[in-house]
């Protein structure tokens, strides 16, 4: 294998495995890591879940989780080992040289210090220039990250500042010192659409400014291949497939890297199938004993030959390299066809909401006056039978509080709502039982969502414990197996506890859950994100498959618009508790005609590699942050 | 055999759990236990030292204290007293206190806001003046110490239940058990008690030791049960004017105290460090 002799990487790894080790046996966590990355470049690490992408991060500075440690090959910044080097010399280059972005803004700072404190210890550690008053440098440096009012923002505490501004203030901090090498672990993920262009355009304009060298850590290939010069697709803690990002996505050679893209729902051009990668990546246990290619029990391509030994990373390509023995037949892997548009037969109107306002208030107490807020103003909306409607907007949009009053978890301040032909404004116990034979909800936090102490068979059949009825022990666990065959979950799940399943699973108990008393109608409230794309591909498919079978309707909401754009026949905008557009999702989608939605659109990354992606970075008459 | 569960593998909680047994068998076994009658005055033989010092009795293993009556035989008995005041005291405080704490907690608006203000009223009044104060109005016994401990300490449980309570509802699945009909009894009842149990266990045998230290004060006072009972509080307080002659008869009964509320202690300790869903893994251990 040839790696390409780069003048002077500043980052290089040869043959790095990490391995955690037990008290009986060790598991290899990250396996024959090669590469080097020159200075001024973007690497791109991508993977789902699991695949050891945040691993690389950790071990460069050296902050393994216990038992976990180097146990081959060499991680070389700009010549020296990171891994054999004196504890004060690597302290001496962390936030200096090497600088990090995390995941989540607001656990990055500190939430008792104010920003100004918290940048003038960062600035003193980092040394400034003689005469120079840490203030005015800090100043310098929001604005260099386009931060407004440096001065006012000082005297903040992170609480009071937006996801968006934190990472702001985060990046600022780690360009301060002028770093040879940033690590960007999933910066953007917590964070809108909109405001993830703008931070990935921000990153990559201050790494052209200083040089720097860039592993951005991501889930999201197609984010991936638009800002980096080389990507690495990580799978199960070994690289599948590395190459120049814009040949590795228009002609990826491993056949994970074609899935993973696959799976994922196109934003542009006519609506194709979604690939659904099947069950998960092996565990460490399984993958010890695994002989052949780990991706093997996936791949659609594999072969006997797949099994038996694992495929060496083989050149295929300048700079690009792919571990599996077949890749000319990679292009053959196609998406299955689009599920055919059903006809929605009749128009029957199942929901609908006149002029929808809800005014949250502050807590009651009788020596305060009680502020209100509108966090859904005055919006119509339709839904007929059969139909998947899909509500897209930022955080704080408005999208949940609607749901919650669709669903009649609140009741409304003002308008009307009309389910099936009844009124069921007043939300009061006569509405409730009404309404809970129409609609069911799935949370979006499948953590939150399944009570810990309960199995999963009597989260499944909630419903028939509150109604009385097919309510014995025995009706109880018939009803759980055929909701959990509906779900694909094996049937022996039903007598373990939430905290046994992964997040994939979790997601399917929550939809059985809604099922259970068959509504006509379900509300999801952005049930696949913080999923991995395979996972996500997944539960679209379920959702569409359940649909063809019981033909509810659904009010989906999201933030990721390929995914609406992929399962709902009508899109709404929402921007500040109202719908700034309305209509058919491929009208929507082709012919945006509010400002507002020109810019959600334009923020997601293209799928066409060689496209230009242009997000609206400061939107006139719509406040930024 | 199924394996223990993860509390019971705790060593402070078996700790607990032996001290507090032997202090069961005790009092339950009292009148077979103890060499001689608790109240039987052996006007003869006063202030018998222990029986390894010079002049020790066999008959009194712990000595006589100023009326010649068996100190081992009261410390025996007393703990009839601390551990029925412990048990009963504490389950009556966790029952008041649990109650407004999931009333509190699930309703929120102004129900919340009357308990809480309720609760910090209540908080505001030195305890221990408090249950005096309780027992001058009760008058003696062992059912009204009972109850002015648990009138004085609901409220620890009120107020850390109820931050609990407030946590789990803003779980989905507790509007998710809404969605599907069950009643504000069963939601409460069904969902969120299961998940405040823990808490609420480890909060019960915090409360025992503090309900074994409440009783001796106010025995110590002569506010508890009346003199005919023996009770840790007042074999301190009947102590006191023989400090010098007899020290052993004031370090009996204190380090019984020692002994209950260090078993209750150990044993909340380790019940929190197991049942509590907040701590990792690597804290528990």
């Amino acid at each position: 294998m040839a790696i390409p002799s780069a003048k002077n990487p500043i980052l290089s790894a040869k043959n790095l495995c990490v391995e955690s080790l037990g008290a009986k046996e060790s598991f290899p966590v990250l396996t024959d890591l090669n590469f080097s990355l020159e200075p001024g470049k973007i690497l791109g690490l991508v993977g789902e879940s699991g695949a050891g992408k945040s691993m690389i991060g950790r071990t460069i500075s050296q902050y393994l989780p216990k038992g976990f440690a180097v146990t081959k090959g060499t991680l070389s910044f700009d010549g020296e080992d990171l891994v054999s080097m004196a504890a004060e010399r690597r302290r001496n280059l962390l936030g200096r040289d090497i600088a990090f972005i995390p995941q989540e803004p607001l656990s990055g700072l500190n939430p008792v210090l104010t920003v100004g404190q918290q940048m003038k210890e960062h600035l003193l550690r980092i040394g400034l220039a003689p005469g120079e008053h840490w203030r005015e440098r800090a100043l310098k440096e929001f604005e260099a990250v386009h931060l407004p009012h440096g001065a006012a923002l000082l005297e903040k505490y992170p609480h009071q500042l937006s996801g968006g501004m934190c990472q702001r203030i985060l990046i600022a901090m780690a360009f301060a010192s002028r770093p040879r090498l940033l690590i960007a672990d999933e910066p953007t993920t917590a964070l809108d659409v909109t405001i993830q262009a703008r931070i990935v355009k921000l990153i990559a304009e201050m790494q052209k400014r200083d040089g720097t060298a860039v592993i951005f850590i991501t889930h999201d290939l197609r984010l991936a291949s638009q800002i980096s010069d080389e990507i690495m697709v990580l799978y199960a803690g070994r690289p599948a497939e590395r190459g120049p990002a814009k040949q590795l996505f228009s002609a990826p050679a491993h056949p994970y890297t074609r899935c993973l893209q696959l799976a994922n729902p196109n934003i542009s051009g006519p609506r194709r199938g979604l690939f659904i990668l099947p069950e998960r990546m092996p565990g460490l246990r399984v993958l010890k004993e695994l002989k052949g290619c780990r991706f093997a029990s996936r791949c659609p391509n594999a072969i006997e030959a797949c099994t038996e030994i694992e495929p060496p990373l083989a050149d295929i390509g300048p700079n690009h390299i792919a571990a599996c023995i077949r890749t000319e037949k990679t292009p053959d892997i196609v998406p299955p066809p689009l599920a055919p548009g059903r006809e929605i037969a009749s128009t029957r109107i199942h929901l609908n909401g006149e002029k929808l306002t809800k005014a949250y208030t502050t807590a009651w107490s009788p020596f305060a006056r009680r502020n209100a807020f509108k966090a859904v103003n005055s919006v119509d909306f339709t839904l007929g039978e059969g139909e998947f409607v899909g509500i897209v907007g930022e955080s704080g949009s408005g999208k949940s509080s609607l749901a919650r009053l669709v669903v009649g978890l609140d009741t409304p301040t003002d308008g009307r709502i009309t389910l099936a032909g009844r009124d069921v404004t007043a939300n009061g116990n006569a509405e409730k039982a009404y309404r809970r034979e129409y609609i069911q909800m799935v949370f979006q936090d499948p953590q939150s969502a399944l009570n810990p102490r309960r199995r999963i068979g009597s989260i499944v059949t909630q419903a028939n414990e509150a109604s009385g009825v097919h309510n014995s022990t025995r009706e109880r666990m018939d009803r759980a197996a055929e909701l959990l065959k509906e779900i694909g979950l094996p049937p022996d799940a039903a007598m373990r506890f939430p905290s046994q399943l992964s997040g994939g699973q979790k997601q399917r108990v929550n939809i059985a859950r809604a099922l259970c008393t068959l509504p006509r109608i379900l509300v999801a409230d952005e049930i696949v994100s913080g999923l991995d794309v395979s996972v996500q591909a997944q539960l679209l498919d379920l959702l569409l498959k359940l649909r063809d079978e019981h033909g509810f309707s659904m009010l989906f909401i999201s933030h990721d618009l390929s995914v609406v754009r992929y399962l709902c026949d009508r899109v709404m905008v929402m921007y500040r508790g109202e719908v700034v557009e309305s209509g058919r999702t491929e009208t929507v989608f082709a012919n945006p005609q509010h400002a507002y939605t020109r810019s959600l659109l334009a923020a997601v990354p293209p799928d066409d590699v060689n496209a230009e992606w242009s997000p609206v970075l400061a939107e006139a008459g719509y406040q930024v942050e | 055999m199924r394996p223990l569960p993860l509390w019971l593998k705790s060593g402070r909680v078996q700790t607990g759990l032996v001290i507090i047994f032997i202090l069961a068998v005790c009092a339950i076994f009292a009148p077979y236990l103890a060499p001689n009658d608790p109240n039987e005055q052996n006007l003869l033989s006063i202030l018998t030292p222990p029986i390894w010092a010079d002049g020790g009795d066999a008959m009194f293993p712990l000595g006589t204290d100023s009326l010649g009556r068996c100190v081992l035989s009261r410390l025996i008995f007393g703990a009839r007293v601390a551990l029925t005041v412990a048990f009963s005291a504490s389950i009556g405080a966790m029952i008041i206190g649990a109650f407004f704490a999931h009333v509190a907690g699930y309703f929120g608006g102004w129900v919340d806001w009357l308990i809480g203000r309720v609760v910090e009223i209540w908080l505001s009044f030195p305890p221990v003046i408090l249950s005096l104060i309780l027992m001058v109005g009760l008058g003696t016994g062992l059912r009204n110490v009972v109850l002015a401990i648990v009138l004085v300490d609901w409220t620890r449980f009120c107020r850390v239940l109820r931050s609990e309570v407030i946590v789990l509802r803003r779980r989905d699945y507790v509007s998710a058990a809404q969605l599907v009909g069950f009643s504000h009894w069963r939601t409460i009842t069904r969902e969120i008690l299961p998940g405040t149990l823990p808490l609420l266990i480890t909060l019960m045998s915090l409360e025992m030791g503090v309900a074994v230290i409440v009783e001796a004060i106010l025995s110590f006072v002569g506010m508890s049960v009346g003199s005919e009972t023996a009770a840790w509080g007042q074999m301190i307080a009947d102590a006191r004017q023989n400090i010098y002659d007899a020290p052993f008869n004031l370090i009996a009964p204190i380090f019984a105290i020692f002994f209950a509320v260090f078993g209750f202690n150990i044993l909340g300790d380790g019940l929190r460090r197991t049942l509590d869903t907040r701590l990792t893994q690597t804290e528990r251990t």
